[in-house]
């Protein structure tokens, strides 16, 4: 063969190759990763099983947080102004975590319907709000 | 009064853009003599333009001038001088003022580079690189005018910046980022005006070279920074967290470095040159689409500035004219780009085929992940979904392990063909060697042996000895070493950078303890070895806030270090921050993070030994002071 169409179907070969194979690596990675997010009315209504990894989020409710005194426990309520959601964390709260605040929480849904929060977030600025709450509130108005 | 003459002025720049982005391709066209060229003149123009414009915003700063509504927002008069200076690129409005002054000055950098700007290639350059800046002021001016007042009903006192802002590392972080991201824009240039002038040549990749590793390092330089500063401002001791904004820097670097890999061979060997033309366009693109991500607010991040559409969609359109234009042109260049030599398998051009293809692929695949919610929403009409950090933990590993296999035998190719495989042995020796070494050196230094970090171990262990460990040992004269060294000087130390991050990367992630608690004046809690102990607690004041102090002291074996950790609240947004307190040595860092008072005087903390951690930014120095020399070196060259 000629070295200069060797060398082409050298690279087509290589490249196509390195597609194939990164893009089942992006599928199989996807598929395991992706957490869908829920709003406390949707989770209610809808059957996931307990103990899949997903996303919730709303305001949290006022007057609904409550401290253990001897270890890092909190509860809390989550709303959307019509469904609640009690969710339970394990260690320390984001600086920006408070009451009438948008809160999104990742984790999954216990047997007795409370849902066991891995992770607590808000984010750095006192005026931001979660966009998956922002749409989610636009919805329920 | 000074506000209106910043305005005054960025509208001066928005004018001299206008007439430099278009008038050379009228120029071209026409077929004019380039003998005379007004392309330094202009730069420097647009230069002081901006220049000034930005001092203005600087000026109006520091003496706190709340009519303008971007310094109300953004400062008060408690605000320390300094850190009213770097407010100025605290938000938005006026971070692209500062964008802006950035993309200037790489103007006015390649114009002053060459000796010579009198054809049409240099010509087009300008015209390209105006056309940029005019787009980014023209945003300015119409969706975020930092100038912009609030008259005749001024506020007396100002917001706050973003107390966790308030930090020496942003003040530089995001000057250095910007000069990367904007760098981007030369490299792009130079390749629309290549493929307009038809001068697809080595002379071309030899113009585009410098600046793409220029704007590489600038990248390095800022994304370590941004990572140092999330590490101690954020209170969480992590390093990286795969936010979209992170992502958004992430993927131009890559792409700026398979960029500069393939100018590379096109400049020496003559081929890939539409691979060359084609990441040229990539990078700037990439660059732009990190910036929209950033700007519109359409993903969930740390950074979003600003819940604003009308901003993205404007972006999208500059995104557009730019890309597409140039992906047009690209298309319709109707010059032959013949390769002008031929290579087999086991050449150095097939290496850079290889690193090429990971660099770029890695660098999709990771876009993907990180616009894939956008993509589901629009999909399943408004279902929101986030892609977990595993997902590019998962994808990273396997690239990083073929980049890092090449980066060991890069240098032993040949052009076209490798003669010679005995160094293979040799490398395989002198790597298991290093890997035994640095094994029994973790086993000392924590007392157990941890798999998880092997992979990393490795890769260090072989890119040492490909790089430097193999030379030094088997040249014999110590004038050849030498003159290898400076030979290589950029790329050794790049690669040696890359070896100290991918070390520190995997045995941070495999020997770090954490732990959350409560802890009462006077308790004790052993950490692995570490015994962490709460001395007690003070009441300080700063400038602008109230901080909680809690004085630890930790004890390893017979030694006993204090540490303090606060819990600041800043008086004008009353909003709370965790300033933590991390004492480093060479080996490891002690963190700690101060949560909240439950009562008395017990509060929770997070502990954390994380070692080696430092090497991931001292890694991250090495690359960016490698890509440095190796630009400076070429633009040497060529004057």
């Amino acid at each position: 063969m000629h070295p200069l169409r060797k060398q082409r179907v050298y690279a087509i070969v290589t490249v196509f190759l390195g597609i194939v194979i990164a893009m089942v690596l992006v599928m199989s990675a996807l598929s395991k990763n992706m957490n869908l997010f829920y709003s406390p009315s949707e989770l209610l209504n809808s059957e996931i099983s307990p103990g899949s990894i997903i996303r919730a989020g709303g305001m949290v409710a006022s007057g609904s947080i409550e401290k253990s005194s001897d270890s890092l426990e909190v509860m809390f309520l989550i709303t959307d102004f019509q469904n609640s959601l009690p969710v339970v964390y394990n260690g320390i709260l984001p600086d920006l975590f408070s009451e009438d605040a948008g809160v999104v929480v990742k984790g999954f849904l216990q047997e007795d319907g409370t849902f066991f929060a891995q992770e607590v977030l808000a984010k750095h600025d006192e005026n931001y709000m979660p966009p998956e709450v922002a749409k989610m509130l636009d919805k329920v108005e | 009064m000074i506000p209106e003459i910043g305005h005054v002025l960025l509208i001066g720049a928005l004018a001299v853009t206008f007439i430099g982005g278009c008038l050379p391709f009228y120029e071209f066209v026409s077929k004019k003599d380039y003998s005379q060229s007004y392309v330094k003149l202009f730069s420097i123009l647009t230069v002081f333009l901006v220049t000034g414009s930005f001092i203005c915003l600087i000026y109006s700063f520091l003496v706190d001038d709340f009519s303008v509504a971007y310094v109300a927002t953004n400062s008060n008069t408690l605000l320390p001088d300094y850190y009213k200076f770097a407010a100025t690129w605290g938000a938005h409005e006026g971070s692209l003022v500062l964008w802006i002054l950035c993309l200037s000055l790489w103007l006015v950098g390649y114009m002053f580079s060459k000796n010579n700007v009198n054809d049409s290639f240099s010509s087009i350059t300008f015209a390209v690189m105006n056309q940029v800046i005019f787009a980014f002021i023209l945003f300015t001016l119409f969706t975020s005018n930092p100038f912009e007042r609030l008259l005749p009903f001024s506020p007396l006192e100002g917001g706050d910046l973003n107390p966790s802002l308030q930090d020496f590392a942003f003040t530089i972080h995001p000057p250095l980022l910007y000069l990367g991201y904007s760098g981007l824009a030369l490299p792009f240039s130079l390749a629309i005006a290549a493929m307009i002038t038809k001068n697809i040549d080595s002379l071309w990749a030899s113009n585009s070279r410098p600046w793409s590793l220029l704007s590489c390092a600038f990248l390095t330089l800022g994304i370590g920074l941004g990572s140092w500063w999330a590490y101690y401002e954020l209170g969480w001791g992590g390093w990286w967290f795969w936010d979209p904004v992170e992502n958004a820097a992430f993927v131009p670097w890559l792409i700026s470095i398979a960029l500069f890999h393939s100018l590379i061979v096109t400049e020496r060997r003559g081929v890939f040159k539409n691979w060359s033309l084609l990441l040229s366009i990539l990078s700037f693109g990439a660059s732009l689409l990190g910036t929209f991500l950033v700007r519109s607010g359409v993903l969930t991040s740390v950074h979003a500035f600003a819940l604003d559409p009308e901003r993205g969609l404007f972006i999208l359109g500059i995104f557009t004219y730019f890309i597409f234009g140039a992906l047009l042109i690209y298309s319709l260049k109707n010059t032959k780009t013949q390769s002008e030599s031929t290579y087999s398998l086991t050449s150095i051009e097939f290496g850079f085929l290889l690193n090429n293809l990971l660099l770029v692929v890695l660098a999709i695949s990771i876009m993907f992940g990180t616009v894939f919610p956008l993509l589901y929403e629009a999909y399943t009409n408004g279902d929101q979904v986030s892609v977990g950090p595993p997902y590019f933990n998962i994808l990273i590993l396997p690239f990083a392990i073929g980049l890092g296999f090449l980066q060991g035998i890069g240098l032993f190719l040949g052009w076209s063909d490798t003669k010679d495989f005995s160094f293979l042995n040799r490398l395989v020796i002198e790597a298991m060697t290093v890997l035994i070494v640095i094994n029994i050196v973790l086993y000392f230094l924590f007392g157990s042996f941890n798999t998880g970090s092997l992979v990393a171990c490795l890769l260090f262990a072989w890119i040492v000895s490909g790089n430097i460990l193999d030379v030094v040992i088997n040249k014999r004269s110590v004038s050849k070493i030498k003159s290898f060294l400076s030979f290589r000087l950029g790329a050794i130390f790049a690669h040696l950078g890359i070896a100290f991050l991918v070390l520190g990367i995997g045995v941070v992630s495999s020997y770090s303890s954490e732990k959350e608690l409560l802890l009462s004046v006077g308790e004790s809690y052993d950490l692995d070895g570490y015994v962490f102990e709460f001395e007690n607690m003070n009441v300080k004041r700063g400038p602008n806030y109230i901080a909680d102090v809690a004085i630890l002291k930790i004890r390893e074996n017979t030694k006993t270090i204090s540490l303090s950790s606060e819990k600041r609240n800043y008086l004008s947004a009353n909003q709370e921050t965790t300033e933590a307190g991390i004492v480093a040595d060479l080996f490891k860092d002690y963190y700690v993070a101060l949560g909240e008072n439950l009562q008395g005087d017990t509060w929770s903390f997070r502990l954390q030994v994380k070692p080696f951690v430092r090497w991931i930014w001292f890694g991250a120095l090495l690359v960016a002071i490698g890509t440095f020399i190796s630009s400076i070196k070429l633009l040497r060259k060529k004057a």
